[in-house]
This record gives C-alpha cells, structure tokens and sequence, in this order.
C-alpha cells in the first residue's frame, strides 16, 4: 500500500551535530490504512545505492518525541502513531550523505495483526528482521525511491538541528 | 423498510492519506455526494489519538454527524497482539481491549462495532455485559475465505489463511442461542461472494512478479489444488517467482467461499453488512450503470430484499492499493469509485 508514497520525495537530509554530518533521515508514513500503536513499530529494511542499514543504527522520530531506538518504541505501548502522521526516520552514517541523488529501497514493519495467529510466541521471541516480508504489513515488497539529498538551510554552525523537524 | 446505504470511510483511506478530503468532508460527501447517512468508520484511522481521544473530539464528531443528521452505524475495531511485546495478549487482555473499544463506540454514538473474524469466542463472551451496558452490539465480520457454512473445508497451514477457524459463525451464533442476548451478531463482508481475483489485483501481483508466468499459472490451475499444495506448486515450477503468500491466495481465488443464500441462514443475527468491492466498472450497454466483475451482489441482494433486510450495506472500497505502486497519474478516485458502488446499490435494493 502506498508504495510509491511512503517516503516524501523532498525529506531527505542528512542530520548534523556539532556542525558535522553525523547521518541522514526522511520522512515516512505508514503503510497501512489505519494507525498503529508505536510498540509494534519494529522498523525498516533501508538500503541506500546498495549500502543496507539495520535497526540498531536507526531512530524514529514521532509525536513531537526526541528520536527513539526501536528498543525505546518497544514499549511504548498506549501512545499511538496516528495514520495522518508523518515519522521521522533517522539513520546513522558518519559524515552523511553525498549531495546529490540517492537510491533508497525501504520496508516498513509493523507487527500489526488481525488477531492471533501461529506465528505469535515466535515473534515475541524473535521479532522478524525487516526486509524479508514478514511482519512487513500491506506492502510487502522492498519499495525503492529515488530521491535528492535536499539542503539544509541552518545545517551549519552551532544552530545545527539536533535531528529534529527544520 | 428497504435495506439502507452508507459508506466505510475505509472507503476513502487513500483520500484521507493525501489529506484531500479529512473525516469531516468525508462525512459531507456521504450526505451531499450519495444522499445517505449511514457511517461507518475504521477506530485507528479516524481518531486522533487513538484510543485516548480529547473530549473536544468526541464532541466535535457528534456534533458534526447531527448538523448533517447521520447515523453512526458501526466501528470497526482491531486486535493486535502484539501490543505488549513481551507476551502474545492473553484473552483477558483482549477483552480489556474490545470493552475499551465498546466504550469509545458508545461516546461517539456508534450502535455497533465489529470485530475481527479472528477474536476468540471466549473475548466476545466476556464483553457481552459491557456491550449490553453500552448498549452497542457487537457484530463479528464474516470475512472471506471464512464460509458461513463451514462443509468440507480443509484447514490451511500457511500463510494467513493458518488463522482461520472455519466455526467462527457458527460459534457466534451459538452465543447468542445460549445466552440470549442480541448484542451478539455478526457482519457480513461482500467478498465472501467474490468469485475471481479483481482485474486490478491481477495486474498489481503481474507488476511485481519476477515471473509473471507464475500468476497466469496460479489462475489457471488453482482450481485443481488445495491451498497448501497450491503453494509448494507454484515454488516448484517456478523457483524464485517472489510472489509473496497471501498474494498467492489472492490469486488462487476461483470460487465464493459461501453460496449467495447461504446470507439467509445469518440474516437475523446481522449487525451492519460490508459493501466489499474493488473496481466499479460501466456495465456494457447499460450508461450509467456499475458494476464489480469479481463479485456478485445481485443474487445476495436480490435475497435480502425479498427476505426483508432493512439494515445498511456499507460500501468498503479496497481498489485503490493496488494502483498506488504505479505513481500519482494513476491513483484511482475513491469519491468516483463509492458514487458508482451506490448508483448500484441503489438499483440493486429497489431504491430506484
């Protein structure tokens, strides 16, 4: 669902602090047609020009919240991601992306389900790593999206965003 | 009495994620755009804050479906069991969940929820006296490939289909033989009266196919194959055809999963029925007429009417994800596609 429209074609800027590059992050929604609460966000399968980056170097950022860890999100089980919000994705990578256009192939996981099914003990234990379809919710192929590293107006100096909305 | 229309503003997802129309012009295009008043909504993708909505919310919709005088039908809950990811949700929790819900669909002046066909049996009993209190009934959708008669089916083992419990309307009907309350019912979903994949669902499964051979494969000769081994044939004759599962059970569709008069054997325990379709399409020779190839709603509709079914179908329009892989040129408009759905539903109940 929405494939073609789950990253904003013009949210993708790296993140500084200390005036350095310290990552990149874009603009997401999700890939359902309802909200879901923020503890079965689990994720995303990224790639960017064939470079894949995992959960543990990824951040989310949503309800006017600082950036969580997927850890962090884990928990959060009563606050909800509403469905005409738009996340943050941030995504480590030192000294940021190159200007220019990039290639980012991306899947959402969210453990949303329509009830209980006999897979659930699993994914309790072992939650699914993004990317492979599973837990991958209504669109369950990798989108790929090819966007332009936009220019951050106050991305230097010492009002540098802390990776927060501009 | 005559069978009445409204609309799922599931409907209208595609339209709300644009933000082209909010739940408020979604709410006067049912009035102005269908003249009808039947509302039904999906919990988590109308409601702010979900399920800690404001008061001023609350209020804001209530006050809003009164100025153009609708009727809040049914809302539609979920249950994801993952919520506490350090446990699978216990029953009991579940029913915690559900009695929230109830309570939120009572706020908001909803007469019915409907629940998933997945939540056990022993969730819906526990929340009968909640439901009662709120009076708000609970109806638990008949969603296809579950049959209202469960026959000879065989029980899958892969991919969704796993979760289906072929009993799942009879125990609900059990229910409320035993305990005798009429806050338990169910929902009917159009798509049990599906008898081929959409033409848009076809094309979208094609386009994402490393071999679209696999897909003309499956529609061809799903007939001939049970669901488990319909899929270990299809990875055998074609090795990394990157169909994912429950895209092959799309496609393996060939058959109704229930009989059109088989809705006669649920009719008095229906709470609200889902107007299920995919793609309204001009019926050739008949201008301004429309119609949905895949199903069939003419026999079941044919049976409600004379059997005297004066509740609503409620039009649940799912078309549209599989045209938003190609791009904005090709989004298709959900307002059109909902008109057209009730230009036949109109013609369908003897409206006009």
């Amino acid at each position: 669902m929405f494939d073609q429209f789950l990253i904003r074609k013009d949210s993708l800027k790296n993140d500084y602090a200390d005036g350095k590059a310290v990552g990149f992050r874009f603009a997401v929604r999700i890939a359902d047609y309802r909200g879901c609460f923020l503890s079965l966000h689990n994720g995303y399968y990224i790639s960017v020009d064939g470079e894949e980056y995992p959960r543990e170097k990824q951040t989310f950022e949503i309800n006017g919240k600082a950036p969580r860890t997927y850890e962090e999100l884990k928990w959060c089980a009563w606050e909800h991601w509403d469905y005409d919000d738009e996340g943050i994705v941030h995504v480590k990578k030192e000294g940021g992306l190159a200007p220019g256009m990039h290639r980012v192939g991306l899947q959402q996981s969210i453990l949303a389900q329509y009830g209980y099914m006999p897979w659930d003990e699993e994914w309790v234990k072992h939650p699914p790593v993004p990317g492979s379809g599973e837990g991958a919710g209504k669109t369950e192929t990798i989108c790929y999206f090819d966007l332009m590293l936009q220019e951050d107006a106050c991305c230097c100096g010492a009002a540098a965003e802390k990776g927060g909305e501009a | 009495m005559a069978i009445k229309r409204g609309v799922s503003l599931y409907s209208y997802q595609q339209t709300q994620f644009f933000k082209q129309l909010d739940w408020k012009g979604q709410i006067r295009e049912v009035r102005e755009g269908l003249g009808t008043d039947g509302i039904e909504i999906i919990n988590q993708q109308l409601i702010p804050h979900y399920p800690f909505p404001s008061e001023e919310f609350l209020y804001d919709f209530r006050s809003y479906m009164a100025r153009y005088d609708m009727n809040a039908v049914t809302m539609d809950v979920y249950l994801d069991v993952h919520q506490f990811r350090d446990h699978v949700m216990t029953h009991g929790e579940a029913a915690e969940h559900l009695k929230n819900d109830i309570r939120l669909a009572a706020k908001m002046g909803f007469k019915n929820v409907r629940t998933l066909v997945l939540v056990p049996i022993d969730v819906i009993e526990a929340c009968i006296p909640t439901a009662e209190k709120y009076d708000v009934r609970i109806g638990k959708e008949i969603h296809a490939p579950w049959p209202i008669k469960p026959g000879h089916f065989v029980q899958p083992k892969k991919g969704m289909a796993a979760g289906i419990n072929f009993r799942a309307v009879d125990e609900m009907i059990e229910l409320r033989e035993r305990t005798g309350s009429k806050y338990v019912g169910l929902v009917p979903d159009f798509g049990i009266f599906q008898y081929r994949p959409s033409e848009v669902a076809i094309a979208y499964v094609k386009r994402h196919a490393k071999n679209p051979d696999a897909v003309d494969w499956i529609l061809e000769n799903a007939p001939s194959y049970g669901h488990d081994d319909l899929i270990d044939a299809v990875d055998e004759k074609f090795p990394g055809h990157g169909i994912p599962i429950n895209q092959i059970d799309r496609m393996a569709l060939h058959k109704p999963c229930c009989a059109a008069e088989d809705i006669l054997d649920v009719l008095p325990y229906i709470v609200s029925i889902h107007g299920k379709f995919y793609n309204m399409t001009e019926i050739p020779g008949k201008p301004g007429c429309y119609e949905d190839k895949c199903i069939d709603y003419e026999t079941p509709m044919k049976y409600l009417r004379e059997n005297g079914f004066d509740g609503y179908i409620n039009s649940e329009f799912e078309g549209q994800r599989d045209q938003q892989d190609l791009g904005e040129d090709f989004l298709v408009d959900e307002v059109e596609q909902v008109r057209r759905h009730h230009e036949m539903l109109k013609r369908l109940s003897g409206e006009v």
